[in-house]
């Protein structure tokens, strides 16, 4: 395959809304995630991976902290002579509507048109997951597929609202997508869309004419017998964040050994912005298990299943459990916290207690003092 | 090209033979240090933290890994389309250019590069030490006093005076002799190895230096000497800060972890002067259930199961459970396997230490003569069981139950 013919689009504001308190400022793309990763790293390593050059990254609001982030694409990269990353944010001129996906990319018609490339793989922000994305392709050119799916299987009640539920033959070529529920295991799509750019051209025109809003429950989900759609199967961890919850869910699964090996897969790394940050520093009193840890920590308190992001301070006699502390968060002495999602630079001061509860966690807002 | 006020010249030619097995493939600037350094980040970030913009590095031993680290010099922001950092390899020419026969004469085969950028004055630093230094200062210091040339030194204890290059000076810090490792020194103001020169001064005399037969063509045994004895006026610049140099085993495990004491006068945690280094973008780490971890610096990539007190884990390092490593330096890529025992060691690169082994001894059980620190080289692997005592240097694979 080479590197020109598959151009990636990232849409990175898809579903801002299930995260609202971590999206206030920001694109659900550029939501922390994992100790020292944004979510937008998956989608652009799933592609970088697979030897793609070339990916536009689709946004509608918020996109400042995530233009900070991905700058130029060199952690990835994609400072590219040829190709090489593109935020393409709204235009305000011609941009009559933006209510979907069919209105995104008919704002950046011109992208995909001039882009080069045979293919176009489309992905949403929302999703987890280490995708070898050159496989799939590979089985699109393969299955002379019009549009391909890449999906896995599990419980309806892991994906938000909207996501196609897929009916397969055994040799994966898609017979029915529904968008209600269903009972017991199903196959979801986990949001990457792999499809020839002259279809994706076409249908575009089409829908935005018609005034169609969702490429996926407007065309793909209903155009079953008109495409020849397969499916691929992603067979290895997946999480959609479909709420606060689910988000504090995916960042505790990292404390799986099986898990942190599929989502940091080695032949597939994941990769993003370096920050510079010394090592982490363990002191004396720190007692620290079961935790996942980016650098530039200084940990002197006790920490216990937890994701500490990059720069975090703990000091001495803290007690923070269950709890995702993003970057610069700095813990007070002998406070105490359970369950609680501190987003960047919040400071809990010396001796609070801050609880959550499993299914509700406590959410420090950025630069918050508490 | 547009002329800079300063260029400086980075000498990374060196073997450090007294490293051992950690520089038998990789040139000392290239060591590992701190966890996710090398010894180079420190002279490269100072320069960009400078403002100085422009700097060659001149290879010679073993440049593989250093030029692959350096690449383009983007993690330093060195990646400058007018100036930059470039590699300055030894090359071939009409007029009897090779080897780079010194220090002086390594500069002296680059005259032409410094020519490109006609700058004021030239920054010559090594790759050796561990420090973080403002060059602008310095060169400030230098500019105003109208000075030739001026060296930086650091105070240090009269005997270990006798160790270093000494400056002897007046009392407005002109220098008026210069000798190298006095026996009966006269002060105590060591030569950090750091010069800043007025580039026509510095011209003049690497050309009259080459040009002399006996030559060993080196700053401190010829070039400050002849400048001296021309009565230019040279200065020395005082630096007070955390300055150590690594050039043996014991020097590099002691400056690794000078790091784990809070009070350090090094602090790499300051952002007004970060040290950069080139990431290559492992998973975070990960502390088990069963872990201890005290008193340590642990980076990207590293998986711990057992204990470690006392210890820097460079990238992607694995302790298994029941392994325990006390005062050590585990480099990139080692894995510490099941109930294996690592003390007062420097673990090199990609190093397995098989269950059950035992390296290294600890100074209160090992006689004081014949404790040292335990170095296995890179890439080796340590056999199930096997004991390797204290001060050893390991270069080959070591068979299962073996002692060493």
């Amino acid at each position: 395959m080479k590197n020109s013919a598959v151009t990636g689009i990232i849409f990175a504001n898809f579903n801002d809304d299930l995260l609202k308190k971590l999206t206030t400022n920001r694109s659900m793309a550029s939501v922390p995630f994992g100790a020292r990763y944004r979510l937008i790293d998956f989608p652009l390593s799933n592609l970088v991976n697979a030897g793609v050059t070339k990916v536009g990254i689709v946004t509608k609001e918020n996109y400042r902290s995530l233009m900070d982030h991905v700058g130029s694409g060199i952690y990835w990269d994609l400072d590219r002579k040829n190709g090489g990353l593109y935020l393409l944010p709204p235009y305000i001129t011609g941009a009559k509507r933006y209510r979907g996906t069919v209105d995104a990319l008919n704002g950046i018609r011109d992208y995909i048109k001039h882009s080069k490339s045979e293919y176009i793989v489309l992905c949403n922000a929302d999703v987890l997951a280490n995708v070898d994305i050159s496989a799939a392709v590979k089985k699109h050119i393969k299955n002379e597929a019009d549009i391909t799916l890449v999906y896995a299987k599990g419980s309806l009640a892991e994906v938000p609202d909207e996501t196609m539920i897929l009916s397969l033959e055994d040799n994966n070529r898609v017979t029915e997508i529904g968008l209600d529920s269903k009972e017991g295991e199903v196959n979801f799509s986990i949001g990457i869309t792999i499809i020839g750019r002259d279809l994706l051209l076409k249908i575009i025109d089409r829908a935005y004419d018609e005034e169609l809003s969702s490429l996926n429950c407007d065309v793909i989900a209903r155009g079953v017998k008109q495409f020849k759609i397969y499916g691929v199967l992603h067979d290895e961890y997946v999480a959609f964040m479909n709420g606060i919850d689910s988000y504090h869910t995916a960042n505790m699964d990292l404390l799986k050994a099986d898990v942190r090996s599929q989502v940091f897969n080695k032949k597939r790394p994941v990769f993003t912005k370096t920050r510079d940050d010394m090592p982490t520093r363990y002191g004396i009193d720190a007692k620290v298990t079961n935790c996942v840890i980016g650098d530039g920590c200084v940990i002197n308190g006790t920490v216990k299943n937890c994701v500490l992001f990059r720069g975090v301070k703990v000091e001495k006699g803290a007690v923070v459990e269950n709890s995702i502390l993003m970057q610069e968060t700095c813990v007070g002495k002998d406070a105490v916290l359970d369950y609680v999602i501190a987003d960047k630079n919040a400071c809990i001061g010396e001796g609070m207690t801050l609880k959550g509860t499993t299914e509700n966690q406590f959410i420090v807002n950025k630069n918050q003092i508490v | 090209m547009k002329n800079k006020k300063c260029v400086a010249m980075l000498l990374a030619g060196g073997q450090g033979s007294r490293l051992g097995v950690l520089t038998s493939k990789i040139a000392k600037p290239a060591v590992p240090y701190g966890g996710k350094y090398r010894i180079i980040d420190f002279p490269l970030s100072n320069c960009t933290n400078s403002g100085i913009d422009t700097v060659g590095v001149l290879t010679q031993y073993k440049p593989l890994e250093l030029n692959d680290y350096i690449g383009s010099g983007k993690p330093w922001d060195l990646d400058s389309s007018n100036g930059g950092v470039h590699i300055l390899p030894p090359y071939q020419g009409l007029s009897g250019e090779g080897w780079y026969k010194g220090t002086a004469n390594a500069i002296y085969q680059n005259l032409e590069f410094i020519e490109r950028y006609n700058p004021e004055y030239v920054l010559i630093l090594s790759g050796d030490h561990i420090y973080k230094m403002d060059y602008s200062k310095m060169i400030e210091e230098h500019e105003a006093s109208g000075a030739a040339c001026t060296i930086a030194v650091l105070e240090v204890s009269m005997e270990e005076a006798t160790r270093f290059g000494i400056m002897n000076t007046d009392e407005n810090d002109v220098i008026y002799e210069f000798e190298e490792k006095p026996a009966n020194p006269k002060s105590n103001l060591a030569s950090m190895g750091i010069y800043v020169f007025n580039w026509d001064k510095l011209k003049k005399y690497l050309t009259e230096d080459e040009k002399k037969e006996n030559s060993s063509n080196d700053f401190g045994k010829d070039v400050i000497p002849a400048m001296l004895s021309n009565n230019e006026l040279m200065r020395v610049y005082r630096f007070n800060d955390y300055w150590k140099d690594v050039g043996t085993v014991n020097s590099l495990w002691d400056a690794n972890l000078d790091l784990l004491n809070p009070k350090l006068d090094l602090n790499l945690a300051d952002k007004k002067w970060r040290i950069y280094s080139r990431n290559v973008g492992f998973p975070p780490q990960y502390v088990s259930e069963n872990a201890v971890v005290e008193n340590s610096l642990v980076t990207d990539g590293c998986e711990i199961y057992g204990k470690l007190d006392f210890s820097i884990l460079f990238e992607n390092v694995t302790v298994e459970e029941g392994a325990e490593v006390e005062y050590s330096l585990i480099m990139p890529g080692a894995v510490i396997k099941k109930g294996a025992k690592v003390r007062y060691s420097i673990i090199a690169e990609n190093v397995i230490v098989e269950e059950g082994a035992d390296i290294g001894g600890d100074p209160a059980f090992v006689g004081s003569d014949d404790w040292g620190i335990t170095v296995v080289g890179d890439n080796l692997t340590v056999g199930k069981n096997a004991q390797i005592q204290a001060n050893k240097m390991i270069t080959e694979d070591v068979k299962e139950g073996e002692k060493i």
